[in-house]
C-alpha cells in the first residue's frame, strides 16, 4: 500500500500511487460495465446502486479514521442494527422525527463512548473490545425489540428512503454521506485533527512524546464511529422501511474490506479517502454489476475477497521489485 | 550454499571480505574486509552509523551482502537466514536483547538449539541443569524457570550473554553486550572472554568505552561511515590514533566554549521518585546553565527525564517551574509549562519514519500553522524553515519520508521541532547518539548558543566527553539514585565512572534481586508469587483457570436449582458434543493466535469442508466415511496454507488476508451448493455414527476432541517447534534474529488451523446432518471469543489449552443454562458479548496489579 500523498521528483512515484491504480481499475470497471452489461448504464440501476451502497458508504468514513490510527470498531454493524430498533421504538411510541433522529444519534454516541471507554481506560485491544461489543450491541437490540420488526413510519420519512434529489438518479440516502464525506476528507487532511490522528497510528509513542494525548484522540474517533453508525442505522430504516435487531448483519466485515482495499494501512498512519472513496465504488460498481449477471450475494463476497487479497499480493510484490531495482542502481550507478 | 573458490591462504574461522551493503538509497558499508582468528579478539570501533551493527548483523546471517561475502574457514559462503550462521559456528550476542518476555529464562537460553531427548522432544530437566550451569558462569543468581520478562534491563543483557554462550560458538560475536552491565559484571564477562579465548574462541566485541575496547581486544578495527580505515594490533594502536581514525580528524574544539551565565533558579526538583526507577533526586537548573544526567544505561536517567516530562509520574516528591509547583498529567501539560523532551529513541519515540520531514518538524505546534482551523502549508513552512535552516538540514525536499535522512539529519528534524515549542527547560537525552561527527559539533554549537540565549538545559549522555565538555555541573545516577554530584570543575572521567559503577554496592538476594532497594515488599513477590494469600488477583493471574471453573460454577449451580434437567445426561450429551466441535477449532485458532496473527476465515472453512464433505459423499457413496473424512481435512489444510501462504509469501498482515478468504471460502461454498442442501437422508449412517455413536456413553467427537487436546498439548509443550510459536508472538524479531524460522511456523500455524477446521467441519456435518452454503456463518467469533475468554492473549504469546478448553465450556455452559432457564435464545449474543468484555477487563485489571507489583523488574527498561 503506498504512503500519504509524499511527492517526489520522479513522474513515475508520483502517479504509481494507489489511489490512481484503484481510479484506473474502477473506471476500467465501470466502462466495461456501460458497453458490455444490459441495464447498467439505466438511471434506475444506477441510482438503486447508489442506494445500497448508502450505509457502507456512512460508516467507512470513521472505520478508515480508526485503522489510520491503529484501531477497528467491529461493532458498527451491531451499532447500527442498535440504533435503528432504538429509533424504530422511538417512533412506535410516537415520539416526532424531530426527536427521534438526535436521540438516536445521541445512542450511537453512547455506543461508540463505551467502546472507546473500555479501550482508553482498560488498555484494552479494540479488537477484542469490539469483538464484544459487536454481540453485545446487536443482543441489546433483541433484547429491546425480539425477533419482531417495526414497519410504520412516518410518510415523510418513508419518502426519503424511497426518492431521489430532484427525481435524478441521486436518491436521498445517499445524502448524508455526500455532506459528510467532505468533512471527513478535509478533517483528515487538513486539520490539526487529521494531523493527530495519523501521528497516533504512524506511531503512537512519537504522537505522545509529541504532546498528542493519545487516549482523547482514540475515545473521539471511537464516538465519532457510533454516531456515524447511528445516522447509517437511520438511513437503514428508511430505505427498507423496517428497524430491526438483525439489520445489516456482517456488514462490518464489508466496511473494513472497502477500507484496507482504498489503501488504508492495516498498521496504521497511512492512507487517503480518497483510496477508500475508489474503493467504495468499485465495490458497488462490482457488486452491482455481478447482481446484474444474477450471480448471489456469497459469490460477489468471493469476488471481493480475492480483489483485496490479488491487489495487495501485487502491490506488495511491485513494492519489491521496485526496491530491488533502487538498490541495485546504487550500487551499479555512479559515486563510490 | 558454498561457492568453489581457493581457500585464502590463513584460514581465519570467520570473516568479511569486501562486504558491501546498501539500505535503501543509503551505503550502510562499503567493501570491508575483516578476518577473526582463533584465540583472537577484535575490538570493533567506530561511531555510531559507521557500520559496526551492519558488520555483526552480516555475519550473524541476518543481512546478506550486496557484494563481496562472508567467509568461514577461509572460505565463501551465503548466509540465508541466522540459522545458517549458527550452523556454521557463529554465535552472537545481539545489543537489543533478542529475547522472548513471555518465556522462561531457561527456555530463552535454548530456544533455537533445544536440548532434546531421543525422542526429540524436549528434555526439561537437562535444560534446567544446563541453564544453571550458564547462568552461574555470566554471574546470574536467578531461578531458570522463571519467566524472562521479569528481569531486570542488566539482567536480562546477562541472560542474552549466555544464550550466546550456551550456542557453543567458535565464532562468538559481542555486540555492546557491556552497555546496561555494572562494573562489576562486566569484569565477570571478561574472565568468560579470557577463558574463551584460551580455548581457541575467534571473537569480536563491539563496545563503545575506550578502556574496555583496551582491555578485551588484540587487534582493533576502526570503521568510519562504513569504511574500514584502520586494522592494527592494539599494543600498536594508541587511544588517541584510535580516536583520531574514528572521527577523522584531530579532536581538539571538540566542544564549544560554554561560560554560564546562569540566571535564576527555573526548574526545582526535590525529593523526586517514582517507584521502581528512581528515588530521592532533588537538583535545582537555572536559566542558561547546562545541568549533565551521567550514569549507566537503566540508572534512572531516563526515567527521571520521562517524569519531568509528564509521560510518567512521580510517586513522591515535588516539581517547581519558576518557583511555581506543577503536576503534569501528560506530555501536553508539561509543554504548556515550556517543557521540551529530545528522546533517546530518535526512531521511536521522535520522529514518525514514514512521515515528511515537514509534517514531523511541525507536530508539536501543528495549532500555530492554521488558517480558519486549515493547516496551512505556507505558515508550517515559515515556522519549520528558519530552525532547520540554522541547523543545515541537508534534503531534498521537505516532502520526504524522514526515514531517508541520515542519522545526524534526522536529528536537526527533532531538534527543529522542540525549539519552535520556545521550551524554557530543554532535556536532552543522548542528542548526539548516532549521529555524524559534523553534526555532533552542530549540536554541540546549538546547546551552548541555547544555554547563552537563557535557556535552561538538562544533558542526559552516555558519552563521558561530552558531559565534561559541556556540563556547567553533573548529576551521576547509579541504581535510581544521585551517586554524586560534581561541577564542571571537580569533574574528571574517572570520577564519573566510580559513581556511575561503584562496586560492592549491589549486593543480591538469591533471586538476583537488590536488597538495597526499598521495595522490599515487591522482590518477596517476586521471589515468590503466591507467597500472600490473600492477594486473590495475583493468584487469579497465576492460575486463571480457575476464575473459569468458578464462573462456570457459578452458572451451572444456580441454574440446576431452577432447572434439574441442567445435570441430565441429554443435555450433558449434547453439551459436551457442542463444546467438543468448538473446542477443536479453537485450538487451531489459539496456535494461530499466540504467533501474533489471527484466522477470521475458520468458520467459512468448516462450511466448505462440511459441505464437501457432505456432498461427495451424496455424490459418490463408494469414497465412504474415511474418504469423506480425508476430503474434508484435505480442504482445510488446503485453506489454510493458502492463508499462510499470503501471510508468510505475499506479506500480508493476518487479519486482512484471512478477512479476504473469508469471503472467498464461503463464496466458493455457495457456488459449489448453488442452493442445494444436503439432509439426513442423503448421507448413509455410518457418517451420522461417526459423531453419533458413543464409547462407554461417551459420545465420540468428544472424545476426538480430547484427543486433539492432547496432541496439542504435547506438540505446544514437548516439541521444540510449539515452544518456538510461543516465541514468535512474543517477540517476531527477536524469533528471527536467533534463527527460528518465522516463516515455516507460521504456514505451519495456519495450516493445521486449516486442517483442525476441516476436520472439524466433517465433523459438524456428521453431527447436524442437514448441510447447506450457509454453515457456521458466524461462528469465527465464537471460536476467537472462546480463545480470548481463555486467556490467550491476543498480542501473541501467551497462553494455555486447558485455558481455551475451558473458555470454550464456558461460553457454551453459559448458554446452555440461558437457553435451559427460557431466556430468549436471541438475547444470547448479548451476553455472550458482555462475557468476552468481563473476561478481558478483569485480565485487565489483574495485569495492571501485577505490574504494579513487579514494575522494578521492568524499571530501566526502554519503553
Amino acid at each position: 500500500m503506498t504512503a500519504s500523498p509524499k511527492p517526489t521528483s520522479s513522474l513515475v512515484d508520483r502517479l504509481a500511487t494507489w489511489e490512481n491504480f484503484l481510479a484506473v481499475l474502477t473506471l476500467a470497471t465501470i466502462a466495461y460495465a456501460v458497453v458490455r452489461v444490459p441495464n447498467f448504464a439505466s438511471v434506475f440501476n444506477i441510482s438503486q446502486a447508489i442506494a445500497g451502497a448508502s450505509e457502507r458508504a456512512l460508516i467507512v468514513l470513521p472505520m478508515a479514521l480508526l485503522i489510520i490510527a491503529r484501531q477497528i470498531d467491529l461493532s458498527v454493524a451491531s451499532t447500527l442494527a442498535l440504533t435503528s430498533v432504538t429509533f424504530g421504538l422511538l417512533t412506535r411510541a410516537e415520539v416526532p422525527l424531530a426527536a427521534a433522529v438526535p436521540v438516536t444519534i445521541l445512542g450511537g454516541a453512547l455506543c461508540g463512548g463505551f467502546n472507546g471507554v473500555l479501550v482508553t481506560r482498560l488498555g484494552l485491544p479494540s479488537l477484542v473490545v469490539t469483538l464484544g461489543t459487536l454481540a453485545m450491541f446487536r443482543g441489546i437490540g433483541y433484547i429491546l425489540l425480539g425477533s419482531g420488526s417495526i414497519n410504520r413510519f412516518p410518510e415523510s420519512f418513508l419518502d426519503f428512503g424511497v426518492n431521489t434529489v430532484a427525481d435524478g438518479p441521486i436518491p436521498w440516502t445517499i445524502v448524508p454521506f455526500l455532506v459528510l464525506a467532505p468533512i471527513f476528507g478535509v478533517m483528515l487532511q487538513k486539520t490539526p485533527v487529521g494531523r493527530r490522528i495519523y501521528a497516533v497510528g504512524g506511531s503512537p509513542d512519537a504522537a505522545a512524546y509529541s504532546g498528542i494525548r493519545l487516549n482523547r484522540t482514540i475515545f473521539w474517533l471511537f464516538v465519532t464511529s457510533g454516531v456515524t453508525c447511528a445516522v447509517a442505522g437511520i438511513v437503514f430504516t428508511a430505505r427498507l422501511a423496517n428497524a430491526r435487531a438483525n439489520n445489516a448483519l456482517g456488514l462490518e466485515l464489508d466496511v473494513i474490506t472497502i477500507a484496507l482495499l482504498g489503501g488504508i494501512n492495516v498498521f496504521g498512519g497511512r492512507g487517503t479517502l480518497t483510496g477508500v472513496l475508489w474503493a467504495l465504488l468499485l465495490v458497488a460498481t462490482i457488486r452491482n454489476v455481478l447482481g446484474l449477471l444474477r450471480i448471489g450475494g456469497d459469490a460477489q463476497s468471493t469476488v471481493i475477497g480475492m480483489l483485496l487479497i490479488v491487489s495487495l499480493l501485487v502491490s506488495n510484490a511491485a513494492e519489491r521489485a521496485f526496491a530491488d531495482f533502487r538498490t541495485r542502481r546504487l550500487l551499479t550507478g555512479p559515486g563510490e | 550454499m558454498t561457492i568453489s573458490t581457493p581457500p585464502n591462504v590463513a584460514a581465519a574461522a570467520a570473516g568479511l571480505h569486501e562486504a558491501t551493503k546498501t539500505f535503501g538509497g543509503t551505503t550502510a558499508l562499503s567493501k570491508v574486509t575483516i578476518d577473526l582468528v582463533a584465540g583472537e579478539v577484535v575490538a570493533l570501533l567506530g561511531e555510531n552509523g559507521a557500520g559496526k551493527s551492519t558488520c555483526v548483523k552480516l555475519l550473524a546471517g541476518v543481512y546478506q551482502p550486496d557484494q563481496g561475502h562472508v567467509a568461514v574457514n577461509g572460505k565463501p559462503i551465503s548466509f540465508h537466514s541466522p540459522l545458517d550462521a549458527q550452523r556454521a559456528g557463529i554465535g552472537v550476542m545481539h545489543q537489543h536483547p533478542g529475547l522472548f518476555a513471555d518465556l522462561s529464562v531457561a527456555e530463552n537460553l535454548f530456544i533455537g538449539h533445544p536440548i532434546k531427548d531421543r525422542l526429540g522432544r524436549l528434555d526439561g530437566s537437562r535444560t534446567l541443569a544446563k541453564a544453571r550451569r550458564l547462568l552461574e558462569t555470566v554471574g546470574l543468581a536467578c531461578d531458570p524457570a522463571e519467566r524472562l520478562g521479569r528481569l531486570r534491563t542488566s539482567e536480562q543483557q546477562l541472560v542474552e550473554i549466555a544464550r550466546a554462550l550456551s550456542l557453543d560458538a567458535r565464532v562468538l560475536i559481542m555486540d555492546e553486550p557491556t552497555a546496561a552491565l555494572s562494573q562489576r559484571e562486566v569484569d565477570r564477562l571478561f574472565a568468560v572472554v579470557n577463558d574463551l579465548r584460551a580455548q581457541g574462541v575467534a571473537m569480536m566485541f563491539v563496545g563503545h568505552r575506550m578502556d574496555e575496547i583496551y582491555r578485551v581486544a588484540d587487534r582493533i578495527a576502526v570503521l568510519r561511515d562504513g569504511r574500514l580505515v584502520g586494522l592494527e594490533p592494539a599494543a600498536r594502536l594508541t587511544h588517541e590514533r584510535a580516536v583520531q581514525l574514528m572521527v577523522g580528524r584531530p579532536l581538539d574544539g571538540f566542544y564549544p566554549h560554554h561560560e554560564a551565565q546562569p540566571g535564576d533558579v527555573r526548574l526545582s526538583v526535590r525529593g523526586l521518585a517514582r517507584r521502581d526507577a528512581f528515588e530521592g533526586v532533588s537538583f535545582d537548573l537555572r536559566a542558561g546553565e547546562i545541568l549533565g544526567f551521567g550514569g549507566l544505561v537503566g540508572s534512572g536517567r531516563t526515567e527521571i527525564a520521562r517524569v519531568l516530562f509528564g509521560i510518567d509520574q512521580p510517586t513522591n516528591g515535588s516539581i517547581r517551574i519558576d518557583g511555581r509547583a506543577v503536576a503534569f498529567r501528560s506530555a501536553k501539560d508539561a509543554m504548556a509549562n515550556g517543557i521540551a523532551y529530545v528522546s533517546e529513541d530518535r526512531m521511536g519515540q521522535s520522529l514518525i519514519m514514514d512521515f515528511s520531514i515537514l509534517t514531523n518538524a511541525t507536530l508539536t505546534v501543528i495549532n500555530q500553522t492554521t488558517r480558519h482551523g486549515l493547516v496551512a502549508r505556507s505558515k508550517e513552512l515559515a515556522l519549520a524553515r528558519p530552525p532547520l535552516d540554522r541547523l543545515q538540514l541537508r534534503f531534498k525536499t521537505y516532502d520526504q519520508p524522514v526515514r531517508t535522512l541520515s542519522g545526524g539529519n534526522q536529528q536537526k528534524v527533532v531538534l527543529s521541532k522542540w525549539l519552535l515549542t520556545n521550551p524554557r527547560v530543554l532535556i536532552l537525552d543522548e542528542p548526539t547518539q548516532g549521529i555524524d561527527i559534523q553534526t555532533k559539533a552542530n549540536v554541540h554549537a546549538m546547546i551552548a548558543e541555547l544555554a547563552a540565549q537563557g535557556l535552561a538545559i538538562i544533558l542526559i549522555s552516555s558519552e563521558l566527553p561530552e558531559l565534561l565538555g559541556m556540563c556547567d555541573r553533573m548529576i551521576v545516577l547509579r541504581e535510581g539514585a544521585v551517586a554524586a554530584e560534581l561541577t564542571r570543575a571537580a569533574a574528571t572521567q574517572e570520577k564519573v565512572m566510580r559513581a556511575a559503577t561503584a562496586v560492592g554496592t549491589a549486593t543480591r538476594s538469591p533471586a538476583g534481586r537488590e536488597l538495597s532497594r526499598p521495595s522490599a515488599p515487591t522482590a518477596a513477590v517476586a521471589a515468590a508469587p503466591v507467597s500472600k494469600p490473600a492477594d486473590l488477583f495475583v493468584r487469579l493471574s497465576v492460575h486463571r483457570e480457575w476464575g473459569l471453573a468458578a464462573a462456570i460454577a457459578a452458572v451451572v449451580l444456580p441454574i440446576m436449582l431452577i432447572n434439574p434437567r441442567m445435570l441430565s445426561t441429554a443435555n450433558l450429551i449434547a453439551l459436551s458434543m457442542d463444546a467438543a466441535l468448538l473446542l477443536i477449532v479453537a485450538v487451531g485458532q489459539m496456535l494461530v493466535i499466540i504467533t501474533r496473527s489471527i484466522d477470521l476465515s475458520v468458520a467459512s472453512v468448516i462450511g466448505l469442508a462440511a459441505y464437501g464433505a457432505a456432498s461427495t459423499l451424496h455424490g459418490h457413496p463408494g469414497i465412504g466415511v474415511i474418504g469423506a473424512l480425508t476430503l474434508a481435512c484435505g480442504i482445510g489444510l488446503t485453506a489454510g496454507l493458502i492463508n499462510g501462504l499470503v501471510v508468510t509469501r505475499g506479506r500480508v498482515p493476518a487479519i486482512v488476508a484471512t478477512l479476504g478468504t473469508m469471503s472467498v471460502f464461503r463464496g466458493l461454498n455457495s457456488l459449489w451448493a448453488g442452493g442445494k442442501q444436503i439432509s439426513a437422508d442423503q448421507v448413509p449412517q455410518a457418517w451420522l455414527d461417526l459423531t453419533g455413536a458413543s464409547v462407554f456413553g461417551v459420545p465420540a467427537v468428544v472424545l476426538i476432541a480430547l484427543a486433539t487436546l492432547l496432541l496439542a498439548g504435547f506438540a505446544l509443550h514437548s516439541l521444540p517447534a510449539g515452544r518456538e510459536l510461543f516465541a514468535i508472538g512474543s517477540n517476531p524479531d527477536g524469533a528471527k534474529l536467533i534463527g527460528i524460522p518465522v516463516e515455516r511456523r507460521l504456514l505451519a500455524a495456519f495450516g493445521i488451523a486449516g486442517l483442525l477446521a476441516g476436520f472439524d467441519g466433517a465433523l459438524w456435518a456428521s453431527r447436524y446432518a442437514t448441510i447447506d452454503a450457509r454453515v457456521a456463518t458466524g461462528f469465527e467469533l465464537t471460536v476467537i471469543a472462546a480463545v480470548v475468554v481463555g486467556g490467550v492473549a491476543i498480542r501473541g504469546g501467551a497462553g494455555t489449552l486447558l485455558g481455551v478448553a475451558l473458555g470454550a465450556l464456558t461460553l457454551l455452559v453459559i448458554k446452555n443454562g440461558l437457553t435451559l432457564v427460557r431466556v430468549d435464545p436471541l438475547w444470547l449474543e448479548g451476553v455472550y458479548g458482555l462475557i468476552i468484555l468481563v473476561a478481558v477487563a478483569i485480565d485487565a485489571l489483574v495485569a495492571r496489579r501485577t505490574q504494579l507489583r513487579r514494575r522494578h523488574a521492568q524499571a530501566g527498561a526502554p519503553a
